[in-house]
């Protein structure tokens, strides 16, 4: 295992500028997840630290070699796509065997039976071993795709969305699975994905993308309480955080252009009065809508509160994040 | 309501016509549908197959109509099996084949993976290489005897660039140990252009991100063309040989224009041979016990083929 490091990196396809100067840092064994929309410059950041791409310029190093040139074998990576990029003709066995089945290694076939098996049962794949890779569903296909990552013990992982396509329950389940076979084995791992839940619980690290610049990079929980703009302030919590004209409430700084509120910075039964619009009982916690001088705000309540839509709730900020003209953080 | 097209067509059907449509059921519309189709493949490949298999018990000569037909059972079979110079045209039948099925995989399967990198004007090349196929297998007979003549031939003085021996020494088409192979070199000439189409298309339906993979499990380029790139292509490359053999074992016009089957019957392939049983001997009983042999053969040949086509396919 070993430290990535990126020092000046850019790419562009064409016209389109698709990372533009990025400089971080993966420290060793850390699970770095990499959050942003689409055409952020995610994938682009995978591909390059992989050597699938060459950047333009910069310099990508892991361990503190620099990796200008070498190819993903000479790098020793190992990568889980997000098209799974089966082996179409070999069976789930064959394509998990493929990794250890390389010349270089000369693993003995009763180790390469071990780990196959080992990997099987903790993708939940062991019965499926003998299909064809063709034969599979999607979130099979992509466990496939993460178990043949994760028979190798490279010095990165590289994985793009590997948990998209699965059904809920097992996504939850191999989040955790991901996260105690990263922690075990002291893992570098870097890990693109939109789904915050998957940021917040797996990360050590999150760097937030926006259109191929790096906007922050943090623990979760850092980018979460300390955000340094709306658009990383975005990237993290469930409801998403409110932002509204910092002139709504009285108190805000004279050069705040928005207020942004989350959920907890939000208390209830003080302040100004404003209407509930909509009550959702997600079970755990309650969703409010509320109209507030005609602007909306999503909140959390109590679980079993007995609001309902029409009713007049009183709210107040309590230490809100407020941003400048250019959606800045202020400090 | 809107009046779409099919419901003015619908309006404008005449009553009574509608209600006798309305009155067939989905099985009768279909047997509608298909009937002359199947009329068609009865007239034209059914009834000639089983008109064949009666003439060829007999003795029946199709240029004398009056004469008397008599029923001599397997004896066309008999005599065509027992008869040396048809075991020597079948020989050369399947050296053409084995050998120019050979070539054109190989050398189709070269030029494609080629011409598959990304390079500029590969289009072009694409364009200029599949320029053999488009053209007359008689033309193509007819030309390359021009190009083995031994005075003038360019195919000679190839040789001969390569090899230092005179150009006037040897004649691809006279010479009874090199015209079975003029059959070949040009046949491959031809139909290899086939074969890389084929080929090709198989080579670019394996997605990049495939290599991707492979390259990040560290499979090196030599491995990536065992495991990857042959096993994916192999379906296609093996339907390319289907469409050539059942070609090839059917050859005709090419080989007729370029040699004429000879010297001796060197180049005399099996449809060649049964041409002139048949049309010019008027043999017409016994050649059509012969074509009998030939079609059980191929059908034969090529049902086992694709029983191992399609194994390779679910593979």
């Amino acid at each position: 295992m070993a430290e990535v490091t990126l020092k000046g990196v850019s790419k562009s396809f064409g016209a389109d500028t698709a990372l533009d100067n990025v400089t971080m840092t993966i420290p060793d064994g850390s699970f770095v997840v990499l959050l942003g929309p689409t055409g952020a410059g995610k994938t682009t950041t995978l591909r390059l630290v992989s050597g699938l791409d060459t950047q333009d310029s910069g310099c990508i190093s892991i361990g503190a070699r620099d990796m200008m040139g070498l190819t993903p074998a000479q790098r020793d990576v190992a990568m889980v796509f997000q098209q799974y990029s089966l082996y179409p003709h070999l069976t789930v066995r064959q394509n998990l065997e493929f990794p250890l089945k390389s010349p270089i290694l000369k693993t003995p076939d009763d180790e390469i039976a071990r780990k196959v098996g080992e990997i099987a049962e903790v993708l939940q794949i062991s019965h499926k071993l003998d299909n064809k890779a063709t034969m599979l569903s999607g979130g099979e296909m992509q466990r496939v795709s993460i178990g043949r990552a994760l028979v190798r013990n490279p010095s990165v992982y590289l994985m793009d969305e590997p948990l998209s396509s699965l059904d809920a329950k097992l996504r939850a389940d191999l989040r955790i699975e991901l996260k105690s076979i990263q922690s075990d084995r002291g893992a570098t791992l870097l890990y693109v994905t939109h789904d915050q839940i998957e940021a917040m619980t797996m990360a050590t690290h999150v760097g937030v993308l926006d259109k191929g610049r790096v906007v922050q990079f943090g623990t979760p929980r850092q980018i979460y309480e300390d955000p340094v703009s709306i658009y990383a302030a975005s990237r993290l919590g469930q409801p998403r955080i409110n932002v509204l004209p910092a002139a709504v409430f009285g108190g805000a700084p004279t050069t705040a252009q928005s207020i942004g509120l989350r959920p907890e910075q939000i208390v209830q039964g003080e302040g100004e009065e404003s209407l509930v619009q909509r009550v959702e009982h997600l079970g755990d916690q309650t969703r409010l809508h509320l109209s507030f001088k005609s602007h909306d705000i999503v909140t959390v309540t109590d679980a079993h509160t007995n609001l309902k839509s029409g009713d007049i709730i009183r709210i107040r900020p309590k230490n809100p994040f407020y941003f400048d003209a250019t959606g800045a953080r202020l400090a | 309501m809107i009046d779409t097209s099919i419901d003015k067509a619908a309006k404008a059907t005449p009553v009574g016509l509608a209600r006798r449509i309305r009155g067939l059921s989905d099985r009768t519309i279909a047997w509608i549908f298909v009937a002359p189709t199947i009329f068609l493949l009865l007239a034209v490949n059914i009834f000639p197959l089983i008109w064949t298999i009666r003439l060829s018990f007999t003795d029946f000569r199709v240029n004398r109509p009056n004469r008397v037909v008599e029923w001599v059972g397997l004896r066309n079979y008999e005599r065509i099996l027992s008869d040396p110079d048809i075991w020597a045209t079948m020989q050369a039948t399947a050296h053409f084949l084995i050998w120019t099925i050979v070539l054109q995989v190989l050398i189709g399967f070269a030029l494609a993976f080629l011409i598959n990198k990304k390079f500029k004007g590969n289009d072009l090349w694409t364009t200029i290489i599949v320029f053999p196929m488009t053209l007359s297998p008689a033309v193509v007979g007819n030309f390359w005897t021009f190009l083995y003549q031994p005075q003038i031939g360019l195919f000679n003085y190839a040789v001969t660039f390569f090899t230092g021996a005179d150009p006037a020494s040897f004649s691809m088409i006279g010479d009874v140990h090199l015209a079975p192979w003029a059959i070949v070199i040009a046949d491959t000439w031809m139909w290899t252009p086939f074969v890389m189409l084929i080929c090709l298309a198989g080579l670019r339906s394996i997605p990049d991100s495939i290599y991707e993979a492979a390259e990040c499990d560290r499979a090196s380029k030599w491995r990536q063309f065992w495991t990857i790139t042959v096993p994916m292509v192999l379906p296609f490359l093996m339907l390319a040989v289907l469409f050539r053999g059942i070609e090839n074992f059917k050859m005709f016009d090419l080989v007729v224009q370029l040699t004429g089957g000879g010297p001796g019957n060197t180049t005399t392939l099996t449809s060649i041979d049964l041409k002139r049983e048949a049309f010019e001997k008027w043999r017409t009983g016994y050649s059509s016990a012969y074509a009998v042999i030939l079609f059980v053969t191929v059908f034969g040949l090529a049902s086992i083929y694709v029983k191992a086509l399609n194994k390779v396919k679910e593979r």
